[in-house]
């Protein structure tokens, strides 16, 4: 399962097609004509959007949650688990990583608010991404050289290390108010989740990390570049299974700075006629573009059944802004065989539908026993084949 | 008991109305609700409920989160101009304006209120600035924090608990970063024990040897070429090429080879492949002529004549020129790491100007070298700092700087003429010197010599790593067992700040030590594994106070030890705070307020000044944007870093200030505080150096104070151009305490204008013409229209201009230009005539200024969002500052004399 997310939003006047042209016989608008090849494999939605999503400048925050930020009484932001991180407590019991989630540097200036990467856990907190691509290259592929016994050894070291700090944060919690506890609870998550994946490293102990079919990334890559790269690293972490789950929150400044625009990401955001327009038109070829490059290179990765990739993938590519400052109709294209999605299809779903609901069709269709997620209503039939 | 009495009947006296500030709440004025009847109850009634939206029962007072979301409902679907529909009565633009502006401000207050802490401070954690100063005053160093994440998100402040959270990515690296700075601590000390060194470069041996390597290599490369142009030229001059040749410029009409040397010769040769018998350019050492043309357009052509001017210049035997945007621009000094330990370290330059040369080229940056294909290409992050050069050729000064090197941190430096990140944006300016000069760009600063000398002997007090290590050392008489014991428990406690670690956690630690011994490592090795546990333990990264649900507690005096010093100092305690913590003094008011003016004095207060201030004025969008160096050459980095210098030092002044020090002055003053730097940037004369000081302005300066500031008008710009609004909602934000909503969602924009020729404020106007638009910015334009006078950079202009722009940004077309008119009015309210009578106006509003101020005190202080809560205490303390002529540091000490500070 993978998610894209884009930050700001799309040119609302070339990038959706015609509300008019529905099913599988529609023209492609021109923000996603560079997706032609793949016109039968992917399927473009309108008319879902997150109901309590009020923030103009939040793209990430709240797209594969739908939460309310104010739905606890006396705190100012509250969020709640991701669609990603859903599938990660199923899909990522049998990989090396649950999952993993792909950052950029420039999240605040390019409309994605507050989080670390598109992923939320399951208490509402905000899941790390790496935002360098030679790092997210180690992480999946680096061999560990040390030999087993020194790794065994600072296994234990971790656990005496994660015990001792356990011992000293119940002698924290003594005398500590309700909320103060509850606070300190945070802590606690965080040594129990070391030792989840503790657990899982010990588990892959003998298992060496899978030979990457990718060179190391060169370091200091940016915008377009940055984005092709994690494309790939994506593909190589899904096509040696260390992983099920991804999603990358996708620069925005750093990729229109990448196609020659001096101009703002937000100020793009706002495009009108002229400039500005044409920017944000050539920002919405790019990511086509890119995305078709990653449909070309999921099917051409085959697996051993005759099958490819692409085959097994289900794939969301979009945000929560649907353009300018408007949080209707988010931009929404999906693809991949995955989660049995109708594809090849232009669906126009009636006003004001859960996005929840899209991810919650998803979800379903990779097998995932979940009844519902975040507002959901339900499943989008017309999206289940 | 008796203190608990003394105390708390100051703090009532001091504060009496702190507990009683009766609860505001969220009320959509009443005075809306025969627009509310009219437009909305006709079909969304209790009988009708169009939509299954029922709003006659929806009550004007907002109190619960349900009642908040169906306002929330209504004024998304005005907003968005779906509601009222299109075939029923709409409302009148003005009528409709006051109706979404008074909406808009209700749901504010409403979400304000349903999400008020109800004056509880929830425990929080060292943020990331906190956990950096304290970590470095625990061992000495000082780690790069920039892997944790940022807190205060979703717009609080960092210091807020509620908002702060810690995953186990976080704790991974707070183990890692902990490590990092004890191996750091050790080496450094070891690093003592060898002699400083002393690394001199002499340009003269490095830069100039290899600019005259590469003249060489470039004259060879061009005799080369120049063989194959005279073979081409022949070709080309044959009979048998006529036909070839006018086919050429048919398809090319532009190509031009007898304007040799220009672009569109060098066009004509890359096709010279095209005409029989032409050399072929593989025997000249070319791949092909498209290669053999690059050679000499990006070679010879460009830069030859540059580096031999500077070759020949007077004095390059024994130093030399800094070169910008072509050639070697960098001297390092690049020692062999192993040669350059942990520790402090300083480079000095030895240098000049050159006379006559523009004064803004007159500094150096020095930073870490980089180099992109072992070529050197600029610095591998921003300049760590730049420095005036003061001295001239033939009366060289020398600048000295001290810097750090890490255990982590790269080991080499260098200097360079200051200059934009993106040293390519420079290449024109260096073509349209060459056109007149004949060579490019002329030389501003000459080098001597520049070294690096250290490690230097560490100076200061020891960290209490250090002592605790120290007062340990091995001796017979102590196992070792004991000894590690020992280091720890007390390491502990100075981490924990003076609570004792229970003994389990140092058994464990203990064990880890003991591991580490069995598996071969020394002492000295074994040890640093539990000490670098103890930075990523609770006791360590939390500020605990004891607590009690039914009743808020006063904390004891290391309590307010701890909350003093991190609001102060964002950093632990010293000795003199725990001492009077211990024998129970802190807390007395003299006590408290003696020790407010001692922390306040003291320079780690620099931290509380960033910190608040950059939080408090919104300056995160200094840093957002890259300015587009054609239109301000002048805003580099080192420009951003001192505009933001000149903030913090103002403020810092008055927080300091013996003689009052008025909130005021920083609306309105007589005076700027500026280094160098910034006062070739203003155009302010003779202020020389990079120290800031206190400037007196003539009385016609348009600076002094917040908005004459060049840091405040590039946050309210793009990079390129003055953004209005982002200015005028920055005033009524931060200096009107008149927040304007935030930018609704679903609103639809105004785009008509695009790509017609306006004036700022003709385009803007059209704000004016949508109810749904004209609700906010009819207050917030026409103070961005009055800063006007202020472009991008903050730079003062009285003219403007638009031109169109193509998607790369260049301009096309012509440019309109016009005088700028700063006049208007603020709505509802006085007008004025221009920036002045703007300035004049906004000073006047000092108490609204001062209770902005107050409310962003209190949440950075506290630790929780501003609410409802601190109503009174907000009123109380500004009441009180206004009686002492609002002094910033009265701010402080009531504050913290308040019982909201010194309660659980």
């Amino acid at each position: 399962m993978v998610f894209l997310g884009m930050g700001f939003g799309v040119t609302q006047e070339t990038w959706f097609p015609d509300l008019e042209q529905t099913g599988a016989d529609y023209k492609l608008p021109d923000g996603l004509e560079p997706l032609s090849r793949h016109k039968k494999d992917f399927t473009v939605v309108q008319g879902c959007s997150n109901q309590y999503s009020k923030e103009a400048h939040w793209g990430s925050t709240f797209w594969l949650t739908g939460a309310n930020r104010f739905a606890v009484p006396g705190q100012s932001m509250s969020n709640s688990i991701s669609a990603d991180q859903v599938a990660a407590r199923a899909l990522g019991q049998d990989t090396r990583f649950s999952s993993i989630q792909l950052n950029s540097t420039d999240g605040s200036a390019s409309g994605h608010g507050p989080g670390l990467s598109l992923a939320w856990d399951l208490r509402g907190k905000p899941v790390a991404g790496f935002n360098n691509p030679v790092q997210v290259f180690h992480k999946l592929f680096s061999a560990d050289d040390l030999p087993l016994e020194q790794r065994q050894a600072a296994i234990a070291e971790n656990r005496s290390v994660l015990d001792a700090v356990l011992t000293q944060a119940k002698r924290v919690q003594r005398g500590l108010t309700k909320t103060d506890k509850d606070k300190l609870e945070e802590y606690f998550q965080g040594i129990r989740d070391i030792e989840t994946r503790l657990k899982k490293d010990e588990a892959w102990l003998e298992i060496p990390k899978a030979k990457s079919p990718i060179d190391e990334p060169k370091p200091g890559l940016k915008g377009r570049e940055e984005v092709e790269v994690m494309y790939d690293l994506i593909v190589a972490a899904l096509k040696t299974d260390s992983t099920r789950v991804m999603t990358y929150r996708m620069p925005g400044q750093a990729l229109l700075q990448s196609l020659g625009i001096s101009l703002s990401a937000h100020n793009v955001s706002h495009y009108s006629p002229g400039e500005r327009m044409q920017a944000s038109q050539s920002r919405d070829s790019t990511h086509s573009e890119l995305l078709a490059r990653l449909m070309d290179k999921l099917k051409a990765t085959k697996e051993a059944d005759g099958s490819s990739l692409f085959d097994h993938v289900a794939l969301a590519f979009g945000s929560n802004i649907s353009s300018i400052h408007y949080l209707t109709n988010c931009p929404t294209v999906l693809a991949g065989g995955g989660a049995n999605l109708k594809l090849g299809r232009h669906l126009v779903l009636s006003k004001d539908t859960p996005l929840c609901n899209v991810w919650l069709t998803m979800l379903q269709g990779l097998g995932i026993n979940v009844a519902r997620h975040g507002d959901s209503t339900g499943v989008v039939k017309e999206l289940q084949s | 008991m008796t203190r608990f009495l003394l105390s708390t009947c100051i703090a009532v006296s001091l504060l009496s109305s702190f507990a009683q500030g009766a609860p505001l709440e969220a009320r959509f004025p009443e005075k809306h609700r025969a627009f509310f009847k009219a437009h909305c109850l006709e079909c969304h009634d209790s009988k009708t409920r169009k939509g299954k939206v029922d709003l006659e029962t929806l009550s004007f007072r907002i109190a619960t989160i349900e009642q908040a979301e169906l306002w929330q409902k209504v004024l998304n679907a005005l907003n968005a101009g779906e509601m009222p529909p299109v075939d029923s009565d709409q409302p009148g633009n003005t009528e409709k304006a006051d109706f979404l502006d008074d909406l808009a401000r209700t749901m504010v207050i409403a979400r304000k209120a349903l999400s008020d802490s109800g004056g509880k401070i929830t425990m929080r954690r060292l943020n990331r600035r906190e956990y950096g100063n304290t970590i470095e005053y625990l061992t000495g160093v000082r780690v790069d924090v920039g892997s944790l994440p940022t807190d205060g998100g979703s717009g609080t402040m960092d210091t807020v608990g509620a908002s702060q959270f810690i995953s186990s990515d976080q704790l991974e690296q707070y183990l890692k970063l902990g490590r990092q700075a004890i191996d750091e601590a050790f080496e450094r000390q070891a690093a003592q024990k060898t002699k400083p060194r002393v690394f001199r470069v002499e340009p003269e041996t490095t830069v100039n040897v290899q600019s005259v390597k590469r003249m060489r290599g470039m004259k060879e490369t061009n005799d080369r070429f120049m063989r194959w142009k005279a073979g081409v030229d022949k070709a080309a001059d044959a009979p048998k090429n006529r036909e070839i040749l006018a086919k050429i410029l048919e398809e090319n009409p532009k190509f031009d080879r007898s304007a040799w040397p220009s672009a569109s010769a060098f066009q004509f040769y890359r096709h010279a492949h095209k005409l029989i018998g032409v050399p072929d350019p593989k025997e000249f050492g070319f791949r092909d002529d498209n290669a053999a043309v690059q050679s000499f357009q990006g070679g010879y052509s460009r830069s030859y004549a540059y580096l031999e001017h500077y070759a020949n210049l007077p004095h390059s035997d024994r130093g030399t020129y800094l070169k910008l945007t072509w050639g070697i621009q960098r001297i390092d000094v690049s020692p062999k790491p192993k040669n350059v330990p942990p520790g402090t370290y300083t480079l000095r330059v030895r240098a000049g100007v050159v006379e006559g040369s523009p004064s803004y080229r007159h500094f150096i940056e020095i930073g870490h070298p980089q180099r992109v294909n072992r070529v050197p290409a600029g610095f591998a992050s921003l300049p760590i700092s730049s420095h005036q050069v003061t001295g001239t050729i033939e009366r060289p000064e020398v600048i000295e700087t001290r810097l750090v090197v890490g255990l982590h941190t790269r080991k080499e430096f260098g200097i360079q003429e200051r200059q934009p990140t993106d040293a390519k944006s420079l290449r024109g300016a260096y073509n349209r010197h060459k056109r007149t000069n004949g060579y490019g760009m002329p030389p501003a600063i000459w080098v001597d010599w520049i070294e690096l000398e250290g490690p230097l002997p560490e100076t200061g007090p020891p960290s209490p790593l250090r002592t605790i290590l120290d007062t340990h050392p091995a001796i017979a008489t102590q196992s070792e067992s004991e000894r590690a014991r020992a280091i720890l428990s007390e390491f502990a406690e100075a981490a924990f700040r003076e609570a004792k670690p229970n003994a389990t956690f140092v058994d464990k630690l203990l064990a880890i030590f003991g591991a580490r011994r069995k598996a071969g490592d020394s002492f000295e090795i074994a040890i640093r594994t539990p000490l670098s546990v103890i930075l990523a333990s609770p006791g360590f990264l939390y500020l605990k106070e004891l607590g009690n649900d039914a009743e808020r507690r006063q904390l004891d005096d290391r309590e307010l030890a701890v909350r003093l010093a991190y609001l102060l100092w964002s950093a632990p305690p010293d000795e003199q705070l725990f001492d009077l913590a211990e024998r129970n003094q802190l807390h007395q008011p003299k006590t408290l307020r003696e020790q407010v003016i001692r922390l306040i004095a003291d320079p780690r207060s620099d931290a509380f000044v960033s910190g608040f201030v950059h939080q408090w004025l919104d300056m995160e969008r200094l840093d957002f944007f890259q300015f587009d160096v054609n239109l301000h050459r002048e805003f580099d980095e080192n420009t951003r870093a001192a505009a933001r210098e000149e903030v913090y030092q103002s403020f810092a002044h008055l927080l300091r200030s013996s003689k009052g020090g008025r909130l005021g002055k920083l609306l309105k003053c007589d005076y700027v505080f500026i280094n160098g730097l910034l006062a070739t940037y203003y155009g302010v004369d003779g202020v020389t150096g990079d120290e800031f000081r206190r400037v007196k302005l003539p009385a016609d300066s348009p600076r002094g104070g917040l908005l004459g500031m060049a840091a405040i008008h590039a946050m309210g710009s793009d990079g390129i151009v003055s953004s209005p609004v982002e200015r005028g909602a920055w005033v009524l934000r931060h200096l009107l305490n008149d927040p304007p909503p935030p930018a609704p969602p679903n609103v639809p924009q105004i785009s008509r204008l695009e790509g017609q020729i306006l004036t700022t404020r003709e385009r803007l106007l059209a704000h004016q013409e949508e109810p749904q638009c004209a609700s906010c910015h009819r207050k917030i334009d026409p103070i961005g229209f009055g800063l006007e006078n202020f472009d991008a950079a903050g730079k003062w202009r009285t003219e403007d201009g638009y031109q169109l722009r193509n998607r790369r940004g260049r301009g096309i077309g012509k440019r309109k230009t016009w005088t700028i008119d700063a006049s208007g009015a603020l709505h509802k309210g006085p007008s004025f005539g221009d920036y002045k009578e703007l300035r004049d106006l906004i000073a006047e509003r000092e108490e609204d200024f001062a209770r902005g101020f107050t409310e962003h005190l209190i949440e950075y202080a506290l630790g929780r969002p501003f609410g409802f809560t601190d109503e009174g205490l907000a009123k109380e303390i500004v009441s009180l500052a206004r009686s002492k002529e609002f002094a910033v540091s009265e701010f402080v000490h009531s504050l913290v004399q308040s019982k909201a500070f010194r309660t659980k």
